[in-house]
């Protein structure tokens, strides 16, 4: 371990160092003056993170080849600490009027972006290994978190027991990778699988294995079981972090094992992976549509989500423009889906429970900026332009295509259609409907509107110059092609 | 000054600054939408004014790089067929805010001028954006508003009408998505560099091979035949018409139906001549039965405002059937009766819309007589309703003789033109059918107590409907210098249409 190798690490360093100030802030100051400190330590020390991940290193490997710095590294590295940025923005009332230990939340939100940020720079099954459970522990913490809740117990009880089923799963098949190839770093599996060929048993039980543990960890369909009651469950600004950090974090290792590593073997998972594509957004897109909460809705709706970014990871033959796709996709995904769930924060209910549709009814009279915010990422979440999801389903629906898939792009199309159904249902709620005569309380918390404003914008503003993000995240898949 | 055009799009969107200041004052807000629609008007007749009649390219084009890694400009541009669609199209939006602004609108006032504004810079967007990514935008533009339009200000069903209406639009332009990608892919020359710049892809389109024209020219078919509507994508039409706010219903039918009909001449007809002539049966079918449905359902409704509605269908019916006859008669035609469509119909909406102000009636059954107590009412109607129904001597005449004359000599389909041509003239002898016998039954017989004491138009209502009459005098007795404008520009798009080997260069 030299100086440059903790250098190219520096920004898990800082939010490492963020996680534990935040824990012992929170020690320290009483509660009042707490609520306000920690929000503002948390945003402080991840915007220094953010900073520090553009102060380039050299592109190279460090660790001794476990760790890889490029820009595929960069762009996961400042879509983590975003979220997290957001993530943090958004919670301070809801903290507060739930009584949830502020510092272990926004420990834990650190933590696992740690883990997500790991995962990112890794080059080596063990770091991402590792990087995923760290991700992933402190999600389970954080989906329990409001513990007097049986929701939130059930909830991350849920989560745990399945997280670490695929977590068995995902090591047992790195284990047949190590077997078959010696190996646990991606190029020299690569190489192997390569050489030796590929159409043989155990790799196709490592791949089906590998498969399906990043199947549960990203929520594809018929692995995404866990996916509602753990979103339902957890309190809502988990629920908004829950649904983008880890599921953009199961992307970043999807990307790196399945192209990195195991990319002599794209025919075989390509194939396997349009289909899931489709039953992903289509099953996802299909029970969306019976819910009549909203929370359980934009649950079921990033299944679908993942679906349109999985389709893109499958056309990955077109080359960078498909892993340009799912960074951008992924990116647009974040901002929008978190900003989804954040509205539902303005809604002063008991448990962990979302609004339902009858709750939104007049919402935009009540609370005219919450409802733009919401009806603006609904839209785009629809890929209505000009937002940023549409441009989103506009690159990936082109590497769709240029993989040969028609089909895939056509059922992209058709199911964004199923959903603009259910989104627009909600913006029909808050929009052309009267507020009923016992409404919901309402908290207006200003962190919350300050951020969805500037979420939303942001939302319309790369909606229409997209070109800055989509020229990085085109120079970011640039290393996955071997 | 060459920027006409951005200033074009940009005047809507500037005019959302001082609305958004005035948010708190009804007063205020009706001005400025007002004002910043008139504005747009004169602005988009100053462009008219700086047209070279009788050139067929391009003109007034901008260019700016947009989206640089994608190979996606900011192109707009217009030429013979869009230069009057954009002026019809400001001219019926000032019309709808002003009579919006007399007291028809009475909730939420602000909104609903900020609705109508962005609606607007789609609608602009739409006829002149030459970059197929950008169209796509402005196309979408035009849907959040407009859904929002029928949703909040609409009648009692407008929220099913509101969802329909974007549902099946969606699904349209989605499936267009997807087309364009694929024209995008297809543009792809050895080096890999790619276009959606429509005069680019026209000198490219000899890289679109059969089978792919085949499949992408459909899945554009598809999208603007819902927005025209064509049968049988047509059914989200009256529900979306009856439901929405009068305002709503005249840029409706005045112009986001024709979005549907200029998308087949700008982008279809050039780009995928084999594809063209591989669905030609079909569409042509499909346009005649459009016009004799739309007629003969027209005639049985008892809602004034649904019968307006199916007969926008039967109309647009002749839209299409002009433009897929593929010779010149029928595309001038064409264009003619998009332009016809958009004041006739606009205007015939905004009357029923004033009738029911008065009346609140729409039930044909429930009207009657309303003749003997508004002159003023039933002489513009009237001359509306026989503009409608093809009266020599008014513009709605020129087009349909226009579209049936390329009909007659289209010889393209099975059975050939000699039959289809005389099967939609029935349709305009059915359209004065319906038309003639509802304005006898709400107009003529006795006239009801109930209604007596309501008053005649208004001075705001004379004022909405008085350009929309000159127009329509003015277009049916002269219509040789509008025709000058539209021909050359379309006589280009039918030769690139009929011959896939025909190659011009887009620029001056």
């Amino acid at each position: 371990m030299t100086g440059a190798d903790i250098a190219a690490v520096s920004p898990e360093i800082i939010v490492t160092a963020v996680a534990l100030i935040v824990l012992v802030a929170d020690a320290v100051f009483d509660r009042r003056r707490a609520a306000l400190i920690l929000p503002l330590l948390t945003v402080a020390g991840l915007v220094v993170a953010l900073a520090s991940v553009f102060n380039v290193v050299p592109a190279a490997q460090y660790f001794r080849g476990f760790v890889t710095i490029d820009a595929f590294t960069s762009f996961f590295r400042a879509v983590f600490i975003l979220l997290a940025i957001f993530a943090a923005a958004v919670s301070p009332a809801y903290l507060a009027s739930r009584r949830v230990p502020a510092g272990e939340y926004y420990a834990i939100i650190c933590f696992s972006t740690v883990g997500a940020m790991t995962i990112a720079l890794s080059s080596d099954l063990i770091t991402l290994f590792i990087g995923l459970e760290t991700m992933t522990i402190p999600i389970y913490v954080l989906a329990g978190i409001q513990r007097t809740d049986r929701f939130a117990n059930e909830a991350a009880i849920k989560y745990f027991l399945l997280g670490a089923f695929s977590s068995a799963l995902l090591l047992y098949g790195f284990v047949w990778l190590y077997g078959i190839t010696k190996a646990t770093d991606f190029v020299t599996i690569a190489r192997v699988l390569t050489a030796q060929g590929i159409a043989n048993g155990p790799t196709i039980v490592a791949l089906a294995l590998v498969t399906v543990g990043l199947g549960f960890k990203a929520a594809i369909v018929p692995f995404h079981q866990w996916t509602p009651d753990a979103y339902d469950g957890a309190p809502t600004p988990a629920t908004a972090f829950m649904s983008v950090g880890p599921k953009a974090a199961a992307f970043a290792a999807i990307l790196r094992v399945l192209l990195g590593a195991l990319g002599p073997l794209g025919v075989d998972w390509s194939a396997v992976l349009a289909v899931l594509a489709a039953l992903t957004m289509t099953g996802g897109n299909i029970v969306a549509l019976a819910q009549t909460n909203t929370k359980r809705m934009l649950a079921y709706s990033s299944i679908a989500h993942t679906g349109y970014i999985l389709a893109a990871v499958a056309a990955a033959k077109a080359g960078p423009s498909a892993g340009a796709a799912v960074l951008f996709y992924v990116f647009a995904y974040g901002l929008m889906n978190l900003g989804a769930f954040a509205c539902l924060l303005y809604f002063d209910l008991e448990g962990t429970r979302g609004a339902s549709l009858d709750e939104l009814n007049g919402f935009a009279r009540r609370q005219p900026l919450g409802a733009l915010a919401f009806g603006i990422f609904l839209v785009s979440l629809t890929g209505i332009p000009p937002t940023i999801g549409f441009v989103a389903k506009f690159v990936v629906i082109q590497p769709v295509l240029d993989a040969g898939l028609a089909w895939l792009a056509v059922v992209i199309a058709l199911n964004a259609v199923l959903a603009a159904f259910y989104y627009l249902r909600v913006v029909v709620r808050m929009y052309m409907y009267d507020p009923e005569e016992k409404q919901p309380r309402l908290v207006s918390g200003r962190a919350l509107s300050v951020s969805l404003g500037i979420a939303s914008f942001a939302v319309i503003v790369l909606g229409i110059l997209p070109n800055s993000i989509y020229r990085w995240a085109l120079e970011a898949a640039q290393p996955l092609v071997r | 000054m060459t920027n006409v055009l951005s200033l074009l799009v940009v005047i809507p969107l500037a005019g959302l600054i001082p609305l958004f200041l005035f948010r708190r004052d009804e007063r205020a807000a009706k001005q400025v939408a007002i004002t910043t629609t008139f504005v747009e008007l004169v602005v988009s007749l100053w462009m008219v004014k700086q047209f070279v009649v009788g050139e067929p390219g391009f003109q007034l084009v901008e260019k700016l790089e947009w989206l640089p890694s994608l190979g996606i400009s900011y192109l707009v541009g217009v030429d013979g067929i869009s230069v009057l669609l954009v002026p019809m199209t400001t001219l019926l939006t000032f019309i709808a805010v002003l009579y919006s602004s007399g007291g028809a609108i009475k909730t939420r006032i602000v909104e609903y001028m900020t609705a109508f504004l962005l609606l607007e810079v789609g609608m602009v967007g739409v006829f002149i954006a030459l970059d197929l990514f950008l169209f796509y935008i402005f196309f979408e533009l035009m849907l959040v508003p407009m859904y929002l339009i029928i949703g909040i200000w609409g009648g009692p069903r407008r929220i099913y009408a509101t969802l329909k209406f974007v549902i099946f639009t969606l699904a349209g332009s989605l499936l267009m998505l997807v087309g364009i990608v694929a024209v995008y892919l297809q543009s792809a020359d050895a080096s890999g560099s790619r276009t959606l710049s429509l005069p680019d892809l026209i000198e490219l389109r000899g890289r679109f091979p059969a089978d792919f024209q085949f499949w992408v020219f459909l899945a554009f078919a598809l999208a603007f035949a819902i927005k025209m509507p064509m049968v049988p994508f047509h059914t989200w039409l009256p529900d979306a018409h009856v439901e929405a706010p009068t305002a709503g219903s005249i840029v409706l039918a005045g112009v986001l139906l024709k979005a549907g009909g200029y998308g087949f001449l700008r982008f279809g007809l050039p780009l995928f001549p084999i594809g063209v002539q591989a669905w030609l049966p079909v569409l042509i079918v499909l346009s005649v039965i459009a016009i004799l449905y739309g007629a003969i359902v027209s005639a049985v409704q008892k809602d004034l405002k649904k019968l307006v509605a199916y007969s926008s269908v039967a109309h647009m019916g002749f839209v299409t059937l002009g433009i897929f006859v593929l010779n010149l008669q029928g595309g001038v035609g064409a264009v003619l009766q998009m332009l016809n469509h958009g004041f006739v119909t606009g205007a015939l909406f905004l009357f029923v819309g004033i009738q029911y102000e008065k009346t609140h009636r729409r039930m044909i059954a429930d009207l009657g007589g309303l003749a003997n107590m508004w002159p003023l009412f039933t002489t513009f109607f009237g001359v509306f309703v026989l503009a409608s129904l093809g009266l020599p001597g008014l513009n709605g005449f020129i087009g349909e003789f226009l579209v049936l004359l390329g009909a007659f000599k289209f010889g393209g389909v099975p059975l050939g033109g000699l039959f289809w041509g005389p099967l939609a003239a029935i349709g305009v002898i059915l359209a004065a059918v319906y038309l003639l016998w509802m304005f006898q039954r709400v107009m003529y017989g006795p006239v009801r107590e109930a209604y007596r004491a309501l008053p005649d138009l208004s001075r705001l209502e004379i004022a909405c409907a008085l350009p929309l009459l000159l127009l329509t005098v003015i277009l049916g007795v002269v219509p040789q210098p509008f025709i000058a404008y539209i021909e050359p520009s379309l006589d280009r798009v039918i030769r690139l249409a009929t011959d896939p080997s025909f190659v011009v260069v887009a620029f001056k």
